[in-house]
């Protein structure tokens, strides 16, 4: 077998994709360990190493600590929200609903969108005066929450979580859909047959048996979420004030400052963020999953 | 589980309501891009008092437009098609010949799904490499970024096509090349419809690309585009949602024809089973 194996399976197949990846990924990835510890910028002739010099400025740099902390608040609010809404919404179509294909398609529909596109549709929407949002609002009567979404430094943050959400709700859904569609039928048969009511049927077999699908909507969430750019830029721009600035909005800053070395070194704080969070929370729901 | 009429009917009726809180914002773009600049400024639900069709001949009108929409699909189709043939390669190998080597492969391919990409130092490689501002460049990153996905995808397809096909055609004294191209691709061809719907939906709505590999307006794509024609235009908004639309009816078009295709290509490998 083994000779059939080298024979037929050449790991020089292996190449150009590795090719392509190791050049344009992995060389950047480990060059700019290196970088962000040089004082490379637009002015620089040649690069100096100076140590952890970058990292400490970042951390002595308040915007940054603020971009820190409002890219974990996103990818938290976010990750729990849109697991909530996906959940539910997974569960509403997973009954014998009418329509239910068309819902899917239609909740899904955001997620396939340029998240530019629907960054300018939500400057539109939150508009102050006339957005669809405070429109509503007056209408049902609830006109002292027409706020400036995204110029009032107390709101803007969550406008942005919320655009997220309603973006991305429909990715998580059709993930616990299709893990609600694993289970077998006769499970709920003889749960009904026990006399279980709906909550306790989901609280021990629908629950249980998702927690594949958990896993996956978690730490893709996770993931996804912390890497956050376009969203925010194109709906406040880290403003007002620097009170939505996240790391990816920062790392662009440097960038047009020219302060590369020192872009790098954030871009690395990001990458450091989301092993620290995504991999713990990998294993711990890896653990509870149950096998079928 | 029985569920009563009436707990069935709120179900539809949370469902209704949910989706018209998705679809509204589109049928606000829809009406709007119609409008004139004064009226599209209001955002109203309301449908045009004179349509406007020439908001849409003006942004056709624009030779930037018509260019980047060209960009995006050459770049699209360069990387999907080298996307596609690198990842199968790869997955074939990674699937069919387990061993250290191989599994080590594959996780560093894997790697590629959660680190975020090294922008800065991938401007200074690319303007070293001379590729910086240039179509191969960001169509070579473009593969690199999408690869790990595809790689992911195929290897779980791979294991669908029978080893015993393989040792069939070896007997009767099939090459490997072609055993590769002419008896295993075109068995796993729902997958590279899977992977091109995804890779192009990929490139399609990407910003962050060409935002940091591309200066030159000429080789923009239409993404970026959008962003300098709303600095541009922003006091007109019925003009900027004509070229929203513009941007997005391909993608919608797509989505409501092979939507079966796309969610289950753009979640693939999510669920086991």
């Amino acid at each position: 077998m083994t000779n059939i194996q080298r024979q037929n399976y050449p790991y020089w197949f292996l190449f150009p994709a590795f090719a392509v990846f190791g050049l344009l990924f992995l060389l950047p990835t480990g060059t700019g360990l290196y970088y962000s510890l040089t004082d490379w910028n637009i002015n620089t002739t040649a690069i100096h190493f100076v140590g952890l010099k970058n990292f400490r400025d970042l951390f002595a740099d308040k915007k940054l600590t603020a971009a820190l902390a409002h890219t974990l608040v996103y990818a938290f609010s976010v990750t729990i929200l849109r697991n909530a809404i996906g959940l539910g919404l997974a569960l509403m179509l997973n009954t014998k609903m009418r329509l239910r294909g068309f819902f899917r398609t239609v909740f899904f529909l955001p997620y396939v969108i340029s998240p530019i596109i629907i960054g300018y549709l939500f400057t539109a929407i939150y508009h102050p005066a006339h957005g669809l949002l405070n429109e509503g609002l007056k209408l049902v009567g609830l006109r002292f929450m027409a706020v400036d979404w995204l110029n009032d430094p107390k709101f803007a943050l969550l406008s942005t979580i919320l655009v997220d959400v309603w973006r991305t709700s429909g990715f998580t859904m059709v993930i616990y859909l299709a893990g609600l569609q694993l289970i077998p039928t006769e499970l709920f048969e003889s749960a009904a047959l026990d006399g279980a009511r709906y909550p306790q049927t989901f609280r021990y077999i629908m629950f249980p048996l998702i927690a594949p699908s958990l896993t996956v909507n978690l730490t893709l969430s996770l993931i996804g979420t912390m890497k956050v750019f376009v969203m925010i830029l194109v709906l406040t721009n880290g403003g007002p004030g620097y009170t939505t600035e996240v790391i990816n909005t920062y790392v662009m800053t440097a960038f047009s400052l020219g302060l590369y070395g020192q872009g790098t070194a954030a871009n690395l704080l990001l990458t450091a963020l989301i092993i620290l969070i995504g991999a713990p929370v990998l294993v711990l729901l890896r653990k509870r999953e149950v096998a079928l | 589980m029985k569920t009563s009429r009436v707990s069935h009917a709120l179900l539809f009726v949370a469902c209704a309501f949910l989706g018209f809180i998705v679809l509204t914002p589109f049928a606000m773009i829809l009406v709007n891009s119609l409008k004139n600049s004064r009226e599209s400024a209001l955002f109203g639900l309301n449908l045009p008092k004179e349509f406007v069709w020439k908001n849409y001949a003006f942004v056709l009108s624009k030779p930037a437009v018509i260019r980047s929409f060209l960009n995006t699909i050459l770049i699209g189709v360069f990387t999907v098609v080298c996307t596609n043939i690198f990842a199968a390669m790869a997955a074939y190998v990674i699937q069919r010949r387990p061993g250290k080597l191989t599994k080590t492969a594959y996780y560093v391919f894997l790697l590629g799904l959660i680190i975020p990409v090294s922008i800065i130092p991938t401007i200074r490689l690319m303007m070293n490499l001379g590729i910086h501002n240039t179509y191969q460049g960001i169509i070579l990153y473009y593969i690199a970024v999408n690869l790990p996905f595809s790689i992911f995808l195929f290897t779980g397809f791979m294991s669908s096509v029978p080893r015993e096909m393989d040792e069939a055609a070896m007997l009767e004294g099939c090459g490997r090349l072609r055993l590769f191209f002419s008896i295993i691709l075109p068995l796993i061809s729902t997958v590279f419809v899977t992977s091109t719907i995804v890779v192009s939906i990929a490139v399609w709505d990407d910003f962050i690309g060409p935002f940091y590999l591309i200066s030159d307006y000429k080789k923009w794509t239409i993404v970026l585009n959008i962003y300098s024609f709303v600095s541009q235009y922003e006091t007109n908004w019925g003009v900027v949602f004509a070229f929203l639309m513009l941007v997005m009816s391909p993608i919608l078009i797509l989505y409501f024809t092979l939507q079966r295709y796309i969610i289950s290509g753009v979640t693939a490998g999510s669920v086991k089973g």
